[in-house]
């Protein structure tokens, strides 16, 4: 029967990433089927960005292979990542810095979506629609003519979020979006990532804030030195030995497993 | 109207101003020195795309001009190939050259690019003035396949003195104004494009903009092809300006004097160059009496505007414009951050 079933959308095969003599990433699988959202956690310089690199092609994997339906994306390039239907979102606060708000996040709709053989010399209305959506729904309508780099942390956090959803992409990474944010604003993005995963979105995402991480993932890998120290529920993250000695701690574990207890509210 | 509407509108209104130079000065000198502007002004609207726009800090663009007006020298010299046939040529080789140059910097970054453009320039020029060898033994003596150091005069004109007599440098004028405004409106085009934001994405962040999908090494070829068509043809149009061609057109100090052109006029901004360009050349008349004092007070210039104004003229002014519809925008505050 299970061999019918479409592939998964993402797929890492026994990846490997090796800087040198250090082994950012080892021997590492998992598949995440469409709809999904996948957390991952683990200690820092656990690997966690160093797959997201190998994922979307910005580093090529040392040995093992890279998925995306069943196709083999090992050593395609970012761009071909993007337009193959991948956005990601970056760890540190990225952007267009001299560019305005709004022409972030048209470039992007402009050239994310499909491979431009040669540039037109305008936009398509199209584009500047999905624009104007793609702002709405991060709730930046209105800061269009800013200058990037002038933008304060949550609002470049969003707009890297706009920027990534208006590729209308199949898979969105994103690495630590709620990084530095306060707990209102982790809500605000919370809430924009759910609502992304309510469209058919699957999600990668990559997370410290363990309300965040906890609330959001169907699923979560806990990477540690490059392997994977913990894979399910992450209900099961509280009573897993080694995730609490390693990444938790005695303290953050019981503050997760109440997370998960659905007790947010008291401890939130 | 879009902000690229305005700047086009903008342009022709001021081209149709300068159109009426000629009309009201009967002055030949300061008809001839604006055509002189015109040359040097498309070539740093040109070479904004590549430095402003792209932030590819390469130093080529005289040797692309070189390439241009060499062309076109040496088919009028040798072959009796018609100016007008010539021009367009001398355009289009520099555009070859310039996406050869591009392949050659795709690797490299920063100041790199800029030795490489740099020795590319001088081994051109050397390869120029070395060569001693008579390619022909024409009355006048000498002649290299190049030119050598002597360079080429008498190849061509646009026949304008049997079209206006003694009146014949008004209709180069018009020429010139004529290859600027294109050039200046291509310019306007390009940046206000998708292409324009591609390579000012590149030139902010070239790894973020892979993620978005914008290829570093198709934009880089772009931009310098493009760059290239009327830097050469502002070279061929100089060699027939000019009437003759030698390997001053190298000159380094020029290439200073054109790159500070960019600088004060504000790197990367629409305006910019030819404002730039525009004061200098200005300022460089008005010191002309000064001798070697000229080029110190060029310097003081340069200096002047890079310490009080870092993104030159037009960006100070583009922030003044920013900064008060800041201000204005924050006494009447909007409903800015909707709840989702
Ligand atoms: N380009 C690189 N060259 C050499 N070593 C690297 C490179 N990138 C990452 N590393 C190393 O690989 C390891 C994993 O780094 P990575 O950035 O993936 O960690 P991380 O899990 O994302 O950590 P954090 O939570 O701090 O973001 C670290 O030891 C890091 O120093
Ligand atoms: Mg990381």
């Amino acid at each position: 029967m299970s061999a019918s079933i479409s592939p998964p959308l993402l797929s890492c095969r026994n990846v490997t990433k090796q800087f040198g003599s250090l082994v950012a990433i080892d021997d590492l699988s998992f598949d995440l089927p469409a709809g999904e959202i996948l957390g991952i956690g683990g200690p820092n310089g656990a690997g966690k960005t160093t797959l997201f690199e190998v994922i979307s092609g910005h580093n090529t994997a040392t040995s093992g292979q890279i998925l995306l339906e069943g196709r083999d994306v090992t050593r395609c390039s970012p761009v071909q990542m993007c337009h193959a239907g991948m956005a990601r979102v970056f760890q540190l606060n990225t952007g267009f810095d001299s560019l305005s708000v709004r022409d972030n996040v048209r470039v992007a709709a402009y050239y994310g979506r499909r491979n431009r053989v040669v540039p037109g010399i305008s936009m398509e209305p199209a584009v500047e629609e999905a624009v104007d959506a793609a702002l709405r729904d991060v709730g930046l309508a209105g800061s269009d003519d800013c200058l990037t780099a002038t933008l304060p942390v949550l609002d470049r956090k969003l707009l890297m979020l706009a920027s990534a959803l208006v590729m209308k992409p199949r898979l969105l990474l994103l690495d630590e979006p709620v990084g530095g944010l306060t707990h209102k604003e982790i809500d605000h993005v919370a809430e924009i990532v759910r609502r992304v995963a309510a469209t058919g979105v699957t999600v990668l995402l990559i997370e410290h804030v363990m309300r965040f991480l906890v609330q959001l993932s169907t699923r979560v890998l806990i990477l540690h030195h490059g392997r994977k120290l913990y894979e399910g529920p992450a209900a099961g993250l509280a009573n897993d030995r080694d995730v609490v000695d390693v990444y938790l701690g005695k303290g953050a574990g019981e503050y997760v497993a109440a997370l998960t207890a659905g007790d947010a509210q008291h401890v939130g | 109207m879009t902000a690229r509407q305005r700047d086009i509108t903008l342009c022709l209104l001021f081209s149709g101003l300068a159109a009426l130079l000629p009309l009201v000065s009967d002055v030949r000198y300061t008809v001839t020195q604006t055509t002189f502007f015109f040359i040097w002004a498309t070539v740093v609207v040109q070479w904004n795309l590549v430095f402003g726009i792209g932030g590819i800090f390469s130093l080529a663009q005289m040797a692309l001009f070189a390439i241009g007006a060499y062309t076109t020298a040496m088919l009028g010299y040798y072959f009796g190939t018609s100016m007008i046939l010539a021009m367009p040529i001398g355009a289009l080789l520099a555009v070859l050259f310039s996406v050869a140059l591009g392949l050659a910097c795709l690797k490299l970054r920063g100041p790199y690019v800029a030795l490489l453009t740099l020795c590319v320039a001088q081994v051109l020029y050397l390869t120029i003035v070395n060569d001693t060898d008579c390619f022909t033994n024409p009355p006048s003596g000498c002649m290299p396949l190049m030119g050598g150091v002597r360079g080429f005069s008498r190849f061509g004109d646009l026949g304008f003195r049997e079209l206006l007599g003694s009146g014949f440098y008004v209709g180069r004028y018009y020429v010139g104004l004529a290859i600027l405004t294109v050039a200046m409106i291509v310019s306007i085009i390009v940046i206000r494009s998708p292409m324009g934001l591609a390579f000012q994405a590149l030139r902010d962040n070239p790894v973020y903009a892979a993620a978005r999908g914008m290829d570093r090494f198709k934009y880089q070829l772009w931009i310098f092809g493009l760059s290239a068509f009327f830097t050469g043809l502002a070279g061929s149009f100089y060699a027939v300006n000019t009437g003759a061609v030698g390997p001053v057109v190298f000159s380094f100090s020029h290439l200073l004097f054109l790159l500070s052109m960019i600088i004060v006029g504000g790197v990367g901004t629409i305006w910019g160059p030819i404002v730039g360009a525009l004061l200098l050349m200005f300022a460089e008349e008005a010191m002309r009496e000064l001798g070697d004092m000229r080029d110190i007070g060029m310097g003081l210039i340069l200096v002047v505007c890079v310490v009080l104004m870092p993104r030159g003229i037009v960006g100070l002014f583009e922030d003044l414009v920013r900064w008060r519809t800041a201000r204005t925008a924050q006494a009447v505050p909007l409903p800015r951050r909707e709840t989702v």
